[in-house]
């Protein structure tokens, strides 16, 4: 394998990853605080057409992503608003939310399929660590977006898992209850956290129209959400395990299409399902509960908190 | 002391608010899309009345039925599956395979008179359907793999599965769509009478009856409620989780796989590339809006029949089909948030008392809550 | 327990049994009657009344009322999809403006599943709203359409794909076109000393039909040539798309051919400094820099042929369209290109119109080493129009059907 075709795998990999981990991050933080939504694919959609619109019309890629978070925040209240206080089945409200953001964003992106923004996160090498054989040119070679999901990877492990914002996180997701009890306000936490799962699930989506590709089609995200949702199972809501999850799939994606030509009695539909079954065999193999060690599952996921219950 | 609302938890809930509530939903749903049809500058109640005209023609119905058959299968396995709480979003990859078998055993098995051939379709589309969910049910079973990302993974890899026999091997010589060839009439299920309703519809109905005393009379359909409430309970009575949860994803993927049944025998006679075309996905939402009841899992698939079929014809008034979609996710996301008015009454009440106690220290994690099934080993769960 | 769920098994299969039971009398009443639908209706384009290019100038007689002709449009997808929708919509609207037709005779119906139910919706909506012609532009349409159309004679149904029982049908030989842009690209590419590649969606007729078009373009300006397929087995993936443009660039390829719906390919072409055959529509606005031209389908003067025809009363369901020339069009050819390019395919273009160049002329082997054409015979419209096969020089790990 030559050192420039590695190089290609990884980047290829990377900006994949990319591509589903903001959503899928936001995800690990919605879903630990027991929100699960199921209408990442929706979301993402919105903030790909709402990105992609304000670099059309206003050929500004920091208004843009400030409109995307707003647009994802706004949608994130609705279905906080939905599940958190009318208390609604989170999978059938992330259901809708699926079919109601393909719907409007295909609406309001009528206007932009097709045009050109002419704009988009253009890659840039990062000075020093460019030069790290293949690794520099795979990994730093790449757009500000990628950088700063470099960036939020380390933070919000640290964030979850070593201070005390997140220690309450975690028991939001598991004893809202007690947290009730400390005086907590579980309500404003899970607005809070399922607001800011949104948003970043539209910086995904912002993500795939501005950087990943740039242009819009309807149905653009083409079933991304599920795969986010499904990374944020497979990483056991452990953000760093969704970033190996993220670059095994698009490896795997990548390299199936590289060896078809190598097994021409193989129908190609083989390969183009092996990233699919890999992420199988991997979930079985990190989260089998053979590894003696406890479901990292929230105990309150998609259990609505009712103070009258308590 | 200031007057602030409150929610009550209602102590009963009438037969009359579970029916009436949805519908008030329904409406104000269409009148949030209705002030946006008119802000769009279309007339809403041309287009509503043309929704409306054209389910409530007798070709409209059928034609809603056709559309529903497939979504009753899919809503009828999710709903079975989340009895026990088992999230089956495998629906459209148990539906591929049901097909798969079913139409292969059509096509390619031997020649057989109609109705042994019929009855090994419908076993073969069965057990399409229950192999394919099993694939996911023995991970969770042995392991607790979550069943939820399983089925959903599964999908995919039916559906390539699926792609591969319709673009490759099992084409129709000489076509160009990618499809096999429609199977010997006289496998055909016969319609009802002259109504153009096929015979399926039968099936469904009585499979939704079956279903729904199972639940409510069987001693099996009694532990699967117990597993649901709380799984070490039942553990601890000697209920076998494992047994359970392939013996019910089995079961529910059957059920699923019974959508290709449905096609190949009675809608389109063949199968076609992407035939699923999300029915699983679709299933999932049907099944939740009928809290689970098997019998109103059949309303509401017809009603999402008649919902996909009505977004065909309001294009007509010159509405876009996006925003159409947009109509079927606002009335699903009002009638889901309706819900809460069934559970709950708001009231005005005088605020005398302080929220709850003062903030101090850590929350201790005392109190666990059931959620998603699943399987312990020996209680070494926290 | 098991018991009871085999009970409920049972009770179901024997309520299918009993139904086909009685069903099967009633059934063989209707025999007389044999639905259209099965035989799957195929007719070869031989027996079929074909219409031919020589129709493509035809304009309206003097006096032809086109007030009266309401058009009904039914695409599998939204028409502003960048590919293959956009571009049949956009051939209705031309044609509609060359013959004068008002926007308001036209009515779309998006998104409509290739399913019984919605199908059969659809033609009925379009039938109660008056459309005398209607459009279905997605093969899948085909067998719904058909017993509809027998029921319906007052109105004329087109169908895109091979000629269906009671439809029009219709299709582009968009293999000229592609032939010429395969020949530009091994021209350019062999300058470098480079294979070609092609981007390819799924293993389906029109699909193959641009890669094996490509490949004997390229043929054409160098014996040795190879196409080496990617495959990106979905209709719709940006992801997969540009994979498969990756995975190609990443083997040496610098020039690629491409059948897929987003401009994924064109815009990963452009990062890596590659070149490529846009597909559908003109994909040189998404990325100028990599686009050499594009393949459109112009299904406008076909579409025009049948309007004229349906006003004037004169269309028939047996009527077919197989037309090349205009409709297989090739936009203009990017700056970057080279003069004595663009000179040498503008030069292949004029023999072809003149008839020199028949690009399914024997001796033609299948990349198994089959003979598909012998020396000296021609391909018939029939098996040009299926492309049950991969010709000699395409590399791809796909099986052409039967």
């Amino acid at each position: 394998m030559t050192t420039a075709l590695l190089i290609s795998i990884i980047s290829t990999a990377v900006i994949y990853a990319v591509s589903v981990l903001y959503a899928a991050i936001g995800e690990i933080f919605s879903q630990r605080a027991g929100v699960m939504n199921l209408g990442l694919e929706g979301i993402m959609l919105m903030g790909a057409v709402s990105g992609y619109l304000v670099a059309v019309y206003r050929q500004n890629l920091v208004l843009a992503m400030i409109v995307v978070i707003i647009v994802g925040a706004v949608l994130g209240l609705v279905f906080a608003f939905v599940t958190v206080t009318l208390q609604a089945d989170q999978t059938v409200s992330g259901m809708a939310m699926l079919v109601f953001g393909t719907g409007l964003s295909g609406f309001i992106g009528k206007r932009v399929s097709g045009v050109n923004a002419d704009l988009a996160f253009q890659a840039f090498d990062l000075p020093g660590l460019c030069h790290i054989p293949i690794i520099g040119p795979a990994l730093f070679h790449q757009n500000i977006l990628v950088y700063i999901m470099y960036i939020i990877i380390p933070v919000s492990l640290i964030y979850i898992y070593k201070t005390r914002p997140g220690m309450i996180l975690r028991s939001l997701g598991e004893n809202p209850a007690a947290l009730d009890s400390a005086g907590y306000n579980v309500y404003a936490l899970r607005y809070g956290y399922v607001i800011f799962g949104s948003a970043m699930t539209a910086v995904s989506g912002a993500f795939i129209s501005l950087a990943q590709t740039n242009f819009w089609s309807d149905g653009m995200t083409s079933g991304k959400g599920w795969i986010a949702v499904a990374l944020v199972v497979f990483a056991a809501w452990n953000p760093l395990i969704a970033v190996f999850g993220g670059l095994l799939f698009g490896a795997i994606s990548i390299i199936g299409i590289d060896i078809q030509m190598f097994f021409p009695n193989i129908p190609p539909q083989f390969f183009a399902a092996l990233p699919y079954v890999a992420t199988i065999i991997a979930l079985i193999f990190t989260t089998g509960s053979f590894r003696k060690r406890r479901s990292a599952e929230p105990a309150a996921l998609t259990i609505p908190y009712d103070r009258e219950k308590r | 002391m200031r007057k602030r609302f409150r929610v009550v938890k209602r102590t009963d809930v009438s037969i009359g608010r579970r029916i009436f509530n949805p519908i008030l939903f329904v409406l104000l749903a269409l009148l949030f899309c209705g002030i946006f049809l008119a802000a769009l500058g279309f007339n809403p109640f041309t287009v509503y009345g043309k929704m409306l005209k054209t389910i409530c023609t007798p070709g409209g119905i059928t034609r809603s039925i056709q559309a529903g058959l497939p979504l009753m299968f899919t809503g009828l396995a999710v709903a079975f599956g989340y009895r026990m709480n088992l999230n089956n979003i495998g629906g459209d990859g148990q539906y591929a395979l049901g097909a798969i078998l079913c139409v292969g055993f059509a096509l390619y098995g031997p020649e057989m008179p109609a109705v042994p051939k019929i009855i090994v379709m419908f076993l073969c589309a069965m057990a399409g359907g229950a192999i394919a969910a099993l694939i996911a049910a023995i991970p969770k079973a042995l392991w607790n793999v979550s069943e939820t990302i399983l089925t959903m993974m599964l999908n995919y890899v039916f559906l390539y599965v699926l792609n591969y026999l319709m673009y490759g091997p099992w084409k129709e010589l000489n076509q160009m769509v990618a499809q096999t060839r429609v199977i010997p009439e006289k496998y055909w299920l016969p319609d009802i009478g002259n109504t153009g309703v096929n015979s399926i519809l039968i099936i469904v109905i009585l499979m939704a009856v079956a279903l729904y005393f199972f639940h409510k009379k069987t001693t099996k359909g009694f532990q699967m409620e117990v597993i649901r409430r709380s799984p070490r309970a039942a553990q601890y009575s000697g209920m076998s989780l494992a047994k359970n949860i392939l013996l019910v994803l089995g079961v529910s993927g059957a059920i699923a796989g019974l959508a290709g049944f449905a096609q190949v025998t009675s809608i389109i006679h063949r199968v076609q590339a992407d035939l699923p075309n999300n029915a699983g996905y679709t299933g999932i939402v049907i099944a939740f809006l009928a809290a689970l009841n098997p019998l109103v899992v059949l309303i509401v698939g017809f009603l999402f029949g008649a919902l996909q079929i009505s977004a065909v014809a309001v294009q007509v008034t010159g509405v876009p089909s996006q925003v159409a979609t947009m109509i079927q996710g606002s009335i699903m996301l009002f009638v889901i948030a309706g819900e809460f008015f069934i559970r709950y009454r708001i009231v005005k009440v005088k605020d005398t008392q302080t929220e709850g106690p003062p903030a101090s220290g850590p929350p201790d994690p005392d109190i666990i809550k059931e959620p998603a099934l699943t399987v312990e080993k020996g209680g070494e769960q926290a | 327990m098991k018991k009871r769920i085999i009970g409920i098994c049972l009770a179901a299969v024997l309520a299918a049994a009993g139904l086909v039971g009685c069903g099967e009398a009633q059934q063989a009443a209707g025999e007389a009657s044999a639905p259209a639908e099965s035989g799957a209706p195929t007719t070869a384009t031989g027996t079929a009344n074909y219409i031919g290019e020589d129709k493509m100038a035809q304009e309206p007689a003097e006096g032809t009322d086109f007030s009266n002709l309401k058009i009904g449009e039914i695409e599998s997808y939204v028409i502003n999809d960048g590919g293959w929708c956009q571009a049949t919509h956009e051939s209705v609207v031309a044609a509609m403006n060359d013959l004068g037709i008002p926007e308001e005779n036209l009515i779309v119906l998006e998104s409509i599943g290739e399913d019984q139910a919605s199908t059969e919706a659809a033609a009925d909506e379009l039938i109660n709203a008056g459309c005398n012609l209607i459009l279905g532009t997605s093969t899948g349409y085909a067998s719904f359409l058909s017993p509809i159309a027998a029921e319906h004679p007052d109105v004329i149904f087109a169908q895109w794909g091979n000629k269906t029982d009671n439809l029009v049908g219709y299709d582009i030989r968009s293999y000229e076109g592609m032939f010429l842009a395969g020949y530009a690209s091994e021209l350019m590419s062999q300058a470098e000393n480079t294979e070609l590649g092609f981007a390819a969606s799924m293993n389906e007729f029109s699909v193959r039909t641009a890669i094996n078009a490509y490949a004997l373009g390229a043929k054409y300006a160098n014996p040795e040539a190879t196409v080496k397929v990617a495959s990106i087995e979905s209709w719709y993936d940006p992801d997969k798309e540009s994979q498969a443009a990756q995975s190609l660039i990443d083997a040496g390829i610098k020039y690629m051919g491409m059948e897929a719906s987003s401009p994924a390919v064109p815009e990963t072409c452009e990062a890596n400094d590659a070149f490529v055959v846009g597909y559908h529509n003109d994909m040189s606005v998404l990325a100028p820099e990599a686009v050499i031209v594009s393949h459109t389908w112009n299904f406008a003067p076909i579409f025009k042929n049948i309007m004229i025809q349906t006003a004037e009363g004169t269309a028939t369901p047996d009527d077919f369209y197989y037309w090349g020339g205009e409709c297989s069009k090739l936009t203009d050819f990017a700056a970057f290109v080279p003069e004595d390019v663009v000179a040498a395919v503008t030069d292949l273009k004029a023999q072809m119109d003149a008839g020199d160049v028949d690009i399914f002329a024997g001796p033609l082997n299948d990349n198994t080493g089959n003979t598909l054409v012998s020396e000296g015979a021609t391909m018939a419209d029939e098996d040009i129009i299926q492309q049950n096969f991969f010709v000699e020089n395409v590399q791809t790990t796909w099986k052409a059907g039967e």
